[in-house]
């Protein structure tokens, strides 16, 4: 693969060392000191801060390989204190404001945390509190403010100490440095389990190196990244280290000052979420809502217009989504169609995409070359509106697990309604969720198995090395040959690119964020005597609804679902089962119902062990599920 | 090539009128009278701008009717072509062609001002050998027409034209929202004016594309495309940052084709006034495509420069105005050039 870097260093202390060499006194990070004014951080400087910031730990005893724990919104010293834990061959625990106190309290016991970064006072205080409860000794650095409690002293001391202790000669971090292996984990990521507890992803330098040298991301020390989301996430923390490595500055923004930052920055590149095109979409939208008449008429004219020189640009550059690799005679005859159009469109997109497409762009502050958009599947149609407008998203697929890219579109391979091919050093299965089966690569079927859905497996250099301390759910998604199981249904299409069709586990999410557990409902449900079997459902809904199949008539002698039993009779009964004083909560509750007109069978809606295929079900009462839910909305 | 009929009819010349009008107030809605003052501050950029305008455009044009050996009257239009002053359709290929916009903007108020005395100089200096030929001409054939350059009409047109882009610049200031409607009406109106004159012409005078010999072809795409060369080579010679040169080149270039349309028709008459206007249109048509892929040229060679000078920017906005960041080791072979 032609898109693979050479790279110069195995472990991220390398990556940060190599960085000061190579870029020096250029900006590696602009942070905002007041409303207008920003200050750059150098390269150079990063490193010799870090290097400052790690000699203090190392003397507050932050031991080798040990967790250091870092909780803190993006900010210039989130990256310092990342560079100093690499430094001190420790590893990270980081997490945001945003982590509740139960998750705060698992993550410090858990990952036997003795000492941590933190924000400010006010995260100070929530650490030493969790630990004076839980009875454990934790030592924090704060960031910005006063530190109040007794075990607590400022970053700024910290670094003033490890610069002192430096220049008297202290080794202890060259020395680390020196035993510092790719294999070591640079960071400990506790996901927000959905159920239960939260899960330590452990990942390791190599995990990372690989994704700096496998992402197809070619930014140069000319590109101005922008950095927005939550940089404890690995997605973002990504693009922050390819950052680095190409020499760019990464430029701190947050969510609130997005609009205004954007013009400010004017960013070539940045990693984002579909919830930030979402918003920008209809901020396009409105604002050409209320424009001038005559504008507004040039703005459709140019979204029309642009719409289909795409479509003829995409066809011929073979972005055209495929279900199966191209015949090679229609496909000729496709591209002169498309060439046709192309060539009939292209002066008058040229036009409009001068006079008006340009302005739309530069809410995006007008120097974005291209996005990355992950976290969440896009819209199709804020995709391809953005995709048409000339602001190039590119969607991409992976998990906190897999560090986290696994596919994503490039440049050269926008096939819009996928996730973009694999990336270099990546290997892909796609397995028949319940008999196991590899459907995907099949060197029998005439299509190699593309167009096959099942559950997304992968084996690559980003797989994570397990959850900490916890065997039994590693064994669950790493198998023994290394291939990780997402959880995610997906298939490979004909352009060879990966489509994500959505969970495979059973856990359904409400449009309002919550998580379900259908099993318990549904099991309930199946006890009563009017109900044979069922099915809950409801992902992105705002309420759970249930497709129920009556308990079978007694009398016939071919067994077929009672019809004598009315939707009231079943509403009745389903109230009254999943209600609170059945310990459900209130959004566990079902508001609608279905009846459905024949049993599930074995080998088609359910395995040979009563399992529900829940897929296939959803597939096939597809119509009468979107109306159940229709009927609801109205 | 003779053109017997009116090359346009009366409803056609007064629908023409009427988007040169707005084309004109178009124009004079971009402008504010600080792009005027802003022309002291990039003095060296809108000089250059001012001699490749005004000093190489209109000795390329009388070269090119000299070398095409061009019948006089022709010979006389494309000298004017080279006389005009610059039009907004510049500013957006100077954008797209990752120039100078403010540069762009500076040299096309600039330049419409200066052309009020420059061009009946030139025209006088450059035209006035050709003028004298057609008349002769004129004489030996023994048709009692004379052909003298108006140069009063050419004045009095172009004060014409400055109406409404001061009506325009007038209605920036009053309302903003309606000089944007106005601007994108405009650029947009370019577009149908050329359009609309062909067609008009093709209606007209069908087998006229056919007639018309290849070197009058060669003139009205040559005009422009040497513009392009030169005013590039002539910026790069006097070291200007390449972004400036980009713009130089593109705004010598590109006339205002509005504003030959107009003097033609307000000032020439007789059969000499249908052979030079349709040269003038075959400009306008043509330039429009040279122009489009000379940007798209000079986007791709401009790429670098232009980041290198945006990050330069966004560094000074965010940083301060003194920031300066040094450029990488690999890079630095280039910018020593």
């Amino acid at each position: 693969m032609g898109d693979t870097k050479q790279l110069d260093f195995s472990h991220l202390a390398g990556l940060y060392v190599w960085a000061a060499e190579q870029y020096g006194d250029m900006p590696a990070f602009g942070y905002r000191v007041d409303a207008k004014k920003w200050q750059p951080l150098t390269f150079a400087g990063l490193a010799e801060r870090g290097r400052h910031l790690a000699t203090g730990l190392i003397d507050l005893g932050l031991v080798e390989r040990g967790h250091l724990g870092l909780f803190s919104d993006n900010r210039v010293e989130w990256i310092l204190s990342d560079c100093a834990t690499h430094f001190a061959g420790a590893a990270n625990v980081p997490r945001g404001s945003d982590v509740t106190d139960k998750e705060l309290a698992f993550i410090l016991v858990h990952a036997g945390i003795r000492l941590a970064i933190v924000e400010d006072v006010t995260m100070e205080q929530r650490v030493h509190e969790i630990a004076s409860e839980k009875e454990l000794s934790v030592y924090t650095i704060v960031m910005e403010g006063e530190p109040k409690a007794k075990a607590s002293c400022s970053m700024s001391a910290v670094e003033e100490r490890g610069k002192r202790l430096l220049a008297d000669g202290d080794q202890a971090v060259a020395q680390r440095m020196e035993r510092l292996k790719p294999e070591h984990l640079f960071t400990l990521i506790y996901t927000s389990g959905t159920t239960g507890r939260p899960k330590g992803v452990m990942l390791t330098h190599a995990n990372m190196v690989s994704q700096i040298r496998n992402i197809p991301l070619h930014l140069t020390w000319r590109d101005r990244v922008l950095s927005l989301l939550p940089v404890w996430h690995i997605y973002e923390r990504v693009f922050e280290m390819i950052t680095i490595h190409a020499g760019a500055c990464t430029y701190y923004s947050n969510p609130r000052l997005l609009a205004r930052d954007l013009l400010a920055v004017e960013p070539s590149f940045m990693g984002s979420a579909p919830r930030l095109w979402e918003t920008l979409h209809d901020r396009i939208l409105k604002n050409v809502a209320h424009s001038h008449p005559v504008r507004r008429g040039l703005f459709h004219i140019a979204h029309w217009l642009s719409r289909h020189y795409h479509r003829s640009l995409f066809y011929l550059k073979g972005y055209d989504y495929r279900t199966h690799p191209p015949v090679a005679w229609k496909r000729n005859l496709g591209c002169v169609w498309y060439g046709l159009c192309w060539f009939l469109l292209l002066p008058w997109y040229g036009f409009f995409n001068v006079a008006v497409l340009e302005r739309i762009r530069q809410v995006a502050g007008g120097s974005m070359k291209a996005t990355i958009s992950g976290g969440g599947a896009l819209p199709e149609h804020i995709d391809r509106f953005f995709n048409n407008m000339g602001i190039t998203v590119l969607e991409g697929y992976g998990l906190t697990e897999t560090s986290p890219v696994l596919a994503v579109r490039t440049l050269t391979h926008r096939v819009i309604g996928t996730v973009g091919p694999l990336i270099p050093e990546t290997e892909i299965r796609i397995v028949d969720v319940d008999s196991g089966d590899i459907l995907y690569p099949d060197a029998k079927d005439e299509n190699a198995g593309r167009m096959r859905k099942g559950e997304i497996q992968v084996r690559g250099p980003q797989v994570m090395k397990g959850y900490y301390r916890d065997s039994t759910m590693t064994g669950m998604v790493l198998s023994e040959d290394g291939w990780f199981r997402t959880g995610d249904l997906g298939l490979i299409n004909g352009n060879d690119c990966l489509k994500v069709l959505g969970r495979s586990k059973e856990t359904i999410v409400l449009s309002s964020g919550e998580n379900v557990e259908p099993g318990p409902i549904e099991s309930l449900l199946r006890q009563s005597p009017l109900i044979d079997n069922c099915m809950v459902v409801g992902q992105d809904e705002r309420h759970l609804g249930v497709l129920v199949v009556p308990a079978e008539d007694a009398d016939e002698t071919d067994p077929k679902p009672d019809t004598t039993i009315s939707d009231e009779q079943l509403e009745a009964e389903v109230r009254q089962l999943i209600s609170g004083e059945n310990g459900f909560r209130p959004y566990e509750r079902i508001r609608v119902l279905r009846k459905l007109p024949e049993p599930f069978e074995v080998g088609k809606e359910i395995t040979n062990l009563f399992k529900l295929r829940r897929h296939v079900i959803e597939e096939k009462y597809r119509d009468l599920i979107d109306e159940m839910f229709n009927t609801q909305r109205k | 090539m003779e053109i017997e009929r009116e090359l346009l009819s009366v409803v056609h010349q007064a629908l023409l009128a009427i988007m040169i009008l707005i084309i004109m107030f178009g124009m004079g809605a971009s402008l504010t009278l600080k792009e005027f003052r802003l022309v002291l501050e990039r003095p060296r950029g809108v000089l250059i701008g001012f001699l490749s305008q005004f000093g190489l455009m209109p000795l390329l044009a009388f070269g090119l009717a000299k070398l095409l050996d061009l019948p006089p009257a022709l010979a006389v239009a494309i000298v004017l072509i080279g006389c005009l002053p610059g039009g907004s359709t510049s500013n957006m290929f100077a954008y797209f062609a990752r120039g100078s916009v403010a540069l762009s903007i500076s040299m096309t108020a600039a330049s419409t001002l200066m052309a009020l005395f420059m061009m009946p100089l030139l025209l006088n200096f450059y035209a006035g050998g050709f003028a004298e030929q057609v008349a002769a001409s004129a004489a030996a054939g023994g048709k009692d027409t004379t052909f003298v350059i108006p140069y009063l009409n050419i004045i009095y047109s172009l004060l014409l034209v400055l109406i409404p882009v001061g009506a325009g610049m007038i209605l920036k200031k009053i309302s903003p929202g309606w000089a944007k409607a106005a601007e994108d009406t405009a650029s947009f109106m370019g577009i149908i004016v050329i359009l609309f004159l062909m067609g008009a012409v093709i209606i007209r005078h069908g087998g006229l594309f056919l007639r018309t010999p290849a070197t009058i072809y060669l003139a009205s795409i040559g005009i422009g495309a040497s513009g392009f060369l030169f005013g590039y080579g002539m910026s790069t010679l006097f070291r200007l940052p390449p972004r400036y040169s980009r713009t130089i080149s593109l705004e010598t270039g590109i006339q205002n084709g509005p504003i030959a349309l107009a003097v033609i028709l307000l000032s020439f008459t007789g059969p000499y006034l249908n052979q030079m206007l349709w040269l003038a249109i075959l400009y306008s048509a043509f330039i429009v495509m040279t122009s489009s892929f000379i940007t798209l040229f000079y986007r791709r060679i401009g790429t670098y420069d232009w980041e290198v000078y945006r990050n330069e920017c966004v560094h000074r906005r965010l940083f301060g105005d003194d920031y300066v960041a040094p450029i990488p080791v690999q890079d630095a072979e280039r910018h020593a050039e």
